[in-house]
């Protein structure tokens, strides 16, 4: 091998071998306590990895459960938001006139906290269902649902609207009907834009799934169990359900990764 | 050219029109809600907003001392205070950190998997955790909020250095440029617009943050006040102008932005000038 | 042409360039000789894939060639680039968007650390030269194209380089605005009495300018032919209709090898 190709192949390894040393070494002080030293914490707050892993462990069943229920919200609100959104800016780009000012009105909504929704969705459900289970579930997707809108729309319009140069015009010259310019050009055209959206909204979606649970009536979900042990002083249980919610968070983003290349894969894209 | 200036006013007006469409079906729900039959405390679920705007402007203490609008605005200063000064600590991390990992590859190498986890990690679920460590709730209002001001800032300033064209690397080494002319002179000042995409999403994220770790203690702040207002310690109507209140502050948060990267970038403003 | 200087300013020999190495490497320059007078204007013309902008940016010290020599004046390209003999003029313009016209060209003279009372002076020189006077407060977003291009040149010529290196400059150009350019340029050229390379794949450009027509050709990319241009000089758009132009056309054209 030569000087050259050494080069490329060590820039390609450096690139896992230096951010795993240094994950390693974080993780090696966590368990050795170095870091509680550093902290200025006790092992309470910030127990080591290997007594969070066996809580993990002991409370596979319940954790499963409160992890469905976050999943369930996160995912069905981000579904059903990205759908309101994407339609959203369909009408939008085909009343353009109109459209972008409603689209600036949808972006306002981006900047609104989310805990101010949380209670408001939770009047608002009181009277549609007398199931706490139900009410709480759609209470909570309803403010997922809001967050996501907001981004899938602006940025599907973006994709809707922003076409290379006389792709239209082709399309008039081969007089496609609207559904047929939608079918062939509208639609891959926004694609890219909407997997930008999704990279948004997802972890949007999960952090809106774990707020909207502090204030929810039911108390299920990894949102709600972090507070709730907080609250009673278990850390180490505490610590439990924010690994999973930070491992619910990668999984997630590394799956819609894999979507995403599976689907762009004939496109380059800078 | 006065068309142009006339589509700019037209679009304007368009997303005026908007705005006050959303309030006439804000209106329109509110007056279903108070009509059924079902609903006995329409305040909570959906008020008119002018009753909400009348509270805010009534005379009356709802505390004794203050009316409504004196106190959610007293809560509502303490608030942006504290997100503020998380989102100057979180901008100004970013913006190192973004130069850091531009000079080395090895420190952007070690943080680029970091940052895009911290991305994922919902940093807002480990408010009690942080408030845990800190034992101090107003220093981890800050920190929650430095933290989610940090990530956009520093990915998109990062990504504005890196788009600078090979060419103007190319002509600051034509001439010699050593290392801080060419950040000073070039990388910087590219990177501004993309800085100010990273300030314009994290504004609004770090009064997210300080309201929600507002909810996990009292104190004073509008997310405690939130809280009491939702045990009924107070008019339902408070609530109301907290969440109206809340809305607007995101929503000023990030359009400040805009003016600021306006007032700093002359350029902008030239063309504009230009084009009208 | 008896009075032109002999003075060699850049002197290649044997330049050779390869990229990558192994199985996937590309042989961008074959043994290219060549010598540049000191004052001449000289284009390298060719196909894309021919290495004419490989070599241009070898000079510029952009590149390093992987054989061969290569010197300014005597010395290597990284001197003359630490003395700042080069004016680099690309095919976009480059500029700042967020620095005005005088501050885009006072940009070089900022990092030479020239005082500002000078740098000015000399921005607006120079801003006169290229006929864009009036609109140094402009923004760069102001200007069309050609304007544009302008300016770069006036940025380029700005630090009294000896050597103007110009990569397509005007390709982007419509031909209206690149002809005009095409004068201008020659008349900036005989004031300043800079040696110009200039890369282009525009053939008639390179005859309306060029006193030497250095024709490289692709596949690996060498040096096939070196055309003199010898009309007179100021040139004025007129040759260009007449019967030794176009025969001097003919013959570049009939130079390249493989295409």
């Amino acid at each position: 091998m030569n000087k050259k190709q050494k080069n490329m192949s060590w820039q390609s390894l450096s690139s896992i071998i230096y951010p795993a040393i240094f994950g390693i070494v974080v993780f090696v002080m966590w368990q050795g306590g170095l870091l509680n030293i550093l902290l200025h914490t006790d092992t309470n707050t910030l127990p080591s990895p290997s007594r969070i892993n066996s809580i993990i462990m002991d409370n596979q069943a319940k954790i499963f459960l409160n992890l469905k229920a976050t999943v369930i919200v996160a995912l069905v609100g981000l579904l059903f938001g990205s759908l309101i959104g994407y339609g959203i800016a369909i009408v939008a780009a085909q009343y353009r006139k109109w459209g972008a000012g409603g689209i600036t009105l949808a972006s306002a909504f981006n900047a609104v906290p989310i805990v101010a929704l949380a209670p408001v969705m939770n009047n608002l459900t009181k009277h549609i269902s007398s199931s706490v289970d139900f009410r709480s579930m759609l209470a909570k997707t309803l403010v997922v649902m809001i967050v996501c809108i907001a981004g899938m729309s602006v940025n599907a319009y973006r994709g809707l609207t922003e076409l290379k140069p006389f792709s239209e015009d082709l399309m008039k010259t081969y007089a496609a009907g609207n559904f047929t310019v939608f079918k062939k050009l509208l639609l891959p055209n926004s694609i890219p834009y909407v997997f930008t959206a999704l990279r948004i909204s997802l972890p949007g979606s999960i952090i809106s799934a774990l707020v909207t649970e502090y204030f929810s009536e039911k108390v299920i979900g990894i949102g709600r169990q972090i507070r709730e042990n907080i609250v009673t002083a278990q850390f180490a249980t505490a610590w439990a359900y924010i690994i999973i919610s930070c491992l619910l968070g990668i999984v997630l983003y590394v799956l819609l990764l894999l979507v995403e290349s599976v689907v762009m894969k004939n496109r380059n894209r800078k | 050219m006065a068309q142009i200036k006339k589509k700019k006013n037209s679009s304007t007006m368009v997303t005026l029109l908007w705005t006050l469409a959303f309030f006439l079906i804000w209106e329109l729900i509110a007056f279903w809600v108070e009509s059924s039959a079902s609903i006995r405390s329409p305040e909570k679920v959906l008020p008119h907003f002018w009753k909400i705007v009348a509270v805010a402007f009534d005379g009356k203490t709802i505390n004794g001392t203050d009316t409504a609008i004196q106190l959610v605005w007293l809560n509502a200063k303490v608030t942006l205070i504290r997100s503020a000064q998380g989102f100057v600590i979180g901008a100004s991390i970013g913006f190192l950190l973004a130069i850091l990992m531009s000079l080395s590859q090895i420190i952007k190498k070690i943080a680029f998997p970091y940052l895009m986890i911290i991305q994922m990690i919902p940093i807002l679920g480990m408010a009690p955790i942080l408030l845990s460590f800190t034992g101090d709730i107003d220093s981890s209002r800050i920190i929650i909020a430095a933290i989610l001001t940090f990530y956009p800032v520093a990915t998109n300033t990062l990504a504005g250095m890196e788009a600078v064209e090979k060419e103007k690397h190319e002509l600051m080494y034509s001439y010699a440029a050593n290392k801080w002319q060419l950040y000073t002179k070039t990388l910087i000042p590219a990177s501004i617009p993309y800085f100010f995409t990273g300030l314009k999403v994290s504004a609004p994220l770090a009064i997210t943050a300080s309201i929600l770790v507002d909810t996990l203690q009292g104190g004073i702040g509008l997310g405690c006040l939130l809280s009491q207002s939702l045990k009924g310690a107070m008019t339902r109507y408070v609530f109301w102008l907290i969440v109206v209140i809340s809305a607007a502050i995101g929503i000023l948060s990030y359009l400040l932005m805009g003016l600021l990267e306006d007032a700093i970038s002359s350029h902008k403003k030239a063309e504009r000038a230009c084009k009208r | 042409m008896d009075t032109a200087n002999t003075e060699t300013e850049i002197l290649m020999s044997d330049i050779g360039m390869k990229f990558n190495s192994g199985p996937d490497e590309v042989t961008a320059l074959t043994s290219v000789s060549l010598d540049i007078k000191k004052g001449e204007f000289v284009s390298l013309v060719g196909p894309s894939g021919c290495g004419k902008t490989t070599l241009l940016r070898i000079i510029a010290d952009l590149l390093n060639p992987t054989s061969g020599t290569i010197n300014i004046g005597g010395e290597s390209t990284k001197q003359a680039r630490l003395d700042g003999k080069y004016g680099m003029v690309f095919q976009s313009p480059v500029l700042y968007e967020w620095r005005n016209v005088v501050k885009n060209i006072e940009l070089p003279l900022e990092i030479m650390g020239v005082p500002k009372n000078e740098r000015l002076e000399r921005a607006e020189e120079m801003l006169e030269m290229v006929g864009l006077k009036d609109f140094g407060n402009s923004y760069p977003g102001q200007l069309s194209g050609g304007m544009q291009q302008r300016v770069g040149i006036a940025r380029a010529l700005v630090i009294q380089p000896e050597i103007l290196l110009m990569d397509e400059p005007f390709s982007a150009l419509d031909e209206f605005t690149r002809e005009r350019l095409h004068e201008d340029l020659l008349n900036i050229w005989r004031r300043t009495n800079k040696t110009i390379v200039f890369v282009t794949h525009n053939i008639s450009e390179s005859v309306f300018l060029s006193d030497k027509i250095c024709v490289l050709s692709p596949h690996p990319g060498r040096l096939s032919a070196v055309v003199d241009v010898d009309f007179e000089r100021p040139r004025l758009m007129d040759i260009k209709s007449t019967p030794e132009y176009t025969s001097k056309v003919f013959e570049v054209r009939s130079s390249f090898e493989g295409v």
